[in-house]
C-alpha cells in the first residue's frame, strides 16, 4: 500500500532534519569573527587552519583516533572468537554465557559502565591512559562485531565446509582457510562500527579524562558547556567527515568485495 | 596421505556424534575453537563482569549496604529518577509517533525515495551524539538560529528561552533517538507481503482501514521493540539532558556524575548506578515476555 503524498512529504521533511545538523554546524564554522552568529558572517577558512595549528585539538584528534584504533582492533578479535565459539565450539562454558557477555554491553546503560570504568580504573592506574579508554571502548564495540559474525556463520552454507572436509582439509584447516575468509567481511563491518563508536564515545572518555589525556569529543563538550566559538564547529565537522569517510571506504570495500566475489561464481 | 584421510573420517564421525549441535548436556568436550574462546570470554570477564561488579561491590562496602538508603533517600536522587523515567517516556512515544511514518515510507515508497530517505538516516549516525547535541544548542540558544530567525522576521522582541528546558531536552533527545525507532520499524514493516495489504483493499477496505486493522497490528511487536529500545537508551543519556536541559531539573546521569566526580561520594554514586541498572534490567525482563529480545538485537537474523 503506497504512502499518501502528505505523509511522503512529511519524511522527506524529516530526512532534512536528519542532515540538517552538520549543514548547519558547518556554515557556522566558516564565520570571519570570533562569535557564533545567525546568520554568519561569511567567508572564511579560518578556523580550520587554526584548529590544525592548536595543540588541544591536533592532540585530542589524535588521542581519539589511537583510542578508536586500540578498541577497534581489540573488539575485532574477541567478538570474532565469542562468535566463533559459540557457532563452532565445545567448552566447559555454556553457550548462553558466553552471549550474555558478548551482548552484555548493549544493555547496560553507558552512565553505568561508566561508573563501572572509572572505579576499576582509577584502582590500577589506568584513567588518563590510552590502554585504560581503549579497553573501556573495546566491550562496547565487542557486541556489534560478535552479532554480525555470528549472524554471517549461521549464514554460510554448511555445505561449503562440508565440502573442504570432503577435499581432505581438517578441521583448523577448512576453518582458517574457507570459513575465516568467508566472515572476515562481516567481521570487519563490525570493528569499524566499533572504531566509530569509541570515536564519538563522551561519557566514558569524560570519566578517563585528564588534564594531559582528553579525546576528540570530551573536548568539544568541554567547549560546548563552556561555550563554543567558530573553532568548535569547525573541529565537529573535521570529527563528522572523519566518520562519513570511514563509513565510504567500508562501504565502498564491501560493494568491490562482493563483486569480485560473483565475478568468481561466475568464472 | 592415509594420516589425512584418518583424520578427515574422525572429524565427520565426531560431526555425526554431535548432531553440529555444540552445547547439548555436560558431556561436551573441548575443541579447538571453543579454547579459543576462552581467553576471549576472559577478557569480557575483566572488561564487563569486573566493572560492574565493582559497582556492587563498592555499593556494598563503601562504607556499607546503608548507600543504598542514602541513595534512595535522596531528594535529588528520587526527583532525577521520576525526571528520567517521564523523559525517556515521551522521547519514547514521540520517537514511535514520529518514527512510524518515516519507517512507512521507507518500506513502501519508490526505491529512489527509499535510498534518499536511507541517506538521510544514516546522516544521523554519522553525525555524532555529540555533534548533534552541539547543532541543537546552536539552533536553541537566545541568541541561535530560531531566535535570530523570529526577531528578524519582526514575530518577537525579545528572543524566547528554549535552551536549558526541558522541551529543549525532550526536543534533542527524540531528534537523537529517532533512529533507533526507525531501523526496528522499518524491519518489521519489511516483513509484511503486500499481498495481506492487498486482499484487504480487494475485499472493499479503505486505506485508513487497512492500515489500522491489518498493518498497525502487525506492526506492533516491532513498535514494541523499538519503543523498550528508545526508552532504554533514553534513560542512561548523560550528554544531551546536560547541554540542553536546565540545572533545576538534572537527570540519573548527572546526580551520579555529581555523586562521584565532584562530592566524591563513590559509594553512594554506584548504589545510584546499581539503582539505574536493575530498573533498565527489570524493564527489560517484563518487556521481553511481549517481545523477543533476540529479535531486537537481531541475534535471531540467521534464522529468519
Amino acid at each position: 500500500m503506497k504512502p499518501g503524498k502528505v505523509v511522503q512529504a512529511l519524511s522527506i521533511l524529516m530526512g532534512l532534519m536528519f542532515i540538517a545538523p552538520i549543514v548547519l554546524i558547518f556554515t557556522t564554522s566558516l564565520s570571519k569573527g570570533t562569535l557564533i552568529t545567525f546568520p554568519p558572517d561569511w567567508l572564511s577558512f579560518r578556523w580550520y587552519r587554526e584548529i590544525l595549528s592548536t595543540d588541544k585539538w591536533t592532540d585530542a584528534f589524535l588521542n581519539s583516533a589511537i583510542v578508536a584504533t586500540l578498541a577497534a582492533l581489540l573488539s575485532l578479535v574477541v567478538g570474532t572468537l565469542l562468535a566463533i565459539a559459540v557457532s563452532r565450539g565445545r567448552s566447559f562454558i555454556p553457550n548462553s554465557l558466553i552471549i550474555a557477555l558478548a551482548v552484555g554491553p548493549l544493555i547496560v546503560p553507558l552512565i553505568v559502565s561508566g561508573v563501572g570504568f572509572y572505579i576499576v580504573a582509577v584502582r590500577i592506574g589506568l584513567t588518563g591512559t590510552v590502554l585504560g579508554l581503549g579497553l573501556a571502548h573495546s566491550s562496547l564495540g565487542i557486541p556489534f562485531v560478535f552479532l554480525n559474525v555470528l549472524a554471517a556463520l549461521s549464514k554460510l552454507d554448511p555445505a561449503i565446509e562440508e565440502a573442504a572436509r570432503i577435499c581432505g582439509a581438517g578441521n583448523l584447516t577448512t576453518f582458517l582457510k574457507v570459513t575465516l575468509p568467508l566472515v572476515l567481511h562481516s567481521a570487519f563491518v563490525g570493528s569499524v562500527l566499533a572504531f566509530i563508536l569509541s570515536w564519538d564515545e563522551v561519557v566514558v572518555g569524560q570519566f578517563f579524562n585528564s588534564p594531559t589525556f582528553r579525546t576528540l569529543p570530551v573536548v568539544i563538550y568541554a567547549e560546548v558547556r563552556s561555550g563554543a566559538d567558530p573553532s568548535t564547529s569547525a573541529i565537529a565537522v573535521a570529527a563528522t567527515v572523519v566518520s562519513i569517510l570511514i563509513f565510504a571506504i567500508t562501504a565502498v570495500f564491501g560493494v568491490l568485495l562482493r563483486r569480485r566475489r560473483l565475478r568468481s561464481t561466475l568464472v | 596421505m592415509g594420516r589425512d584421510t584418518i583424520r578427515v573420517t574422525k572429524s565427520r564421525q565426531r560431526e555425526r556424534i554431535d548432531g553440529g549441535d555444540a552445547n547439548d548436556g555436560a558431556a561436551r568436550r573441548f575443541n579447538f575453537f571453543g579454547a579459543l574462546g576462552v581467553p576471549a570470554v576472559a577478557f569480557m570477564v575483566v572488561v564487563v563482569v569486573i566493572p560492574i561488579g565493582m559497582i556492587l561491590v563498592q555499593s556494598m562496602t563503601n562504607p556499607g549496604p546503608v548507600n543504598y538508603a542514602t541513595a534512595s533517600e535522596s531528594g535529588i536522587f528520587r526527583r532525577s529518577v521520576w525526571a528520567t523515567l517521564k523523559m525517556s517516556f515521551i522521547v519514547t512515544v514521540l520517537c514511535i509517533v514520529i518514527g512510524y511514518p518515516y519507517a512507512y515510507v521507507l518500506a513502501r515508497s519508490t526505491p529512489r525515495l527509499r535510498s534518499i530517505l536511507l541517506i538521510a538516516l544514516m546522516f544521523s549516525f554519522w553525525t555524532s551524539l555529540m555533534v548533534r547535541t552541539y547543532a541543537w544548542q546552536l539552533i536553541l540558544n537566545d541568541t541561535g538560529a530560531v531566535n535570530t530567525f523570529l526577531i528578524d522576521v519582526g514575530l518577537i522582541d525579545e528572543p524566547v528561552h528554549m535552551i536549558r528546558t526541558s522541551f529543549a531536552v525532550y526536543l534533542g533527545m527524540t531528534h537523537v533517538l529517532l533512529p533507533f525507532a526507525i531501523l526496528p520499524l522499518y524491519a518489521q514493516l519489511k516483513t509484511i507481503k503486500p499481498e495481506v495489504e492487498q486482499a484487504a483493499q480487494s475485499l472493499g477496505a479503505r486505506q485508513s482501514k487497512v492500515f489500522f486493522s491489518i498493518t498497525l497490528p502487525l506492526t506492533l511487536p516491532g513498535a514494541i521493540g523499538a519503543g523498550v529500545l528508545v526508552f532504554v537508551l533514553a534513560l542512561g543519556f548523560y550528554i544531551t539532558p546536560q547541554v540542553l536541559g536546565g540545572a533545576r531539573n538534572s537527570y540519573i546521569g548527572t546526580v551520579i556524575v555529581q555523586r562521584i566526580q565532584i562530592l566524591l561520594d563513590t559509594g553512594v554514586g554506584s548504589a545510584m548506578a546499581a539503582i539505574t541498572l536493575a530498573i533498565v534490567l527489570t524493564i527489560l525482563i517484563v518487556t521481553s515476555r511481549l517481545v523477543d529480545i533476540r529479535t531486537m538485537l537481531g541475534i535471531k537474523q540467521g534464522n529468519r
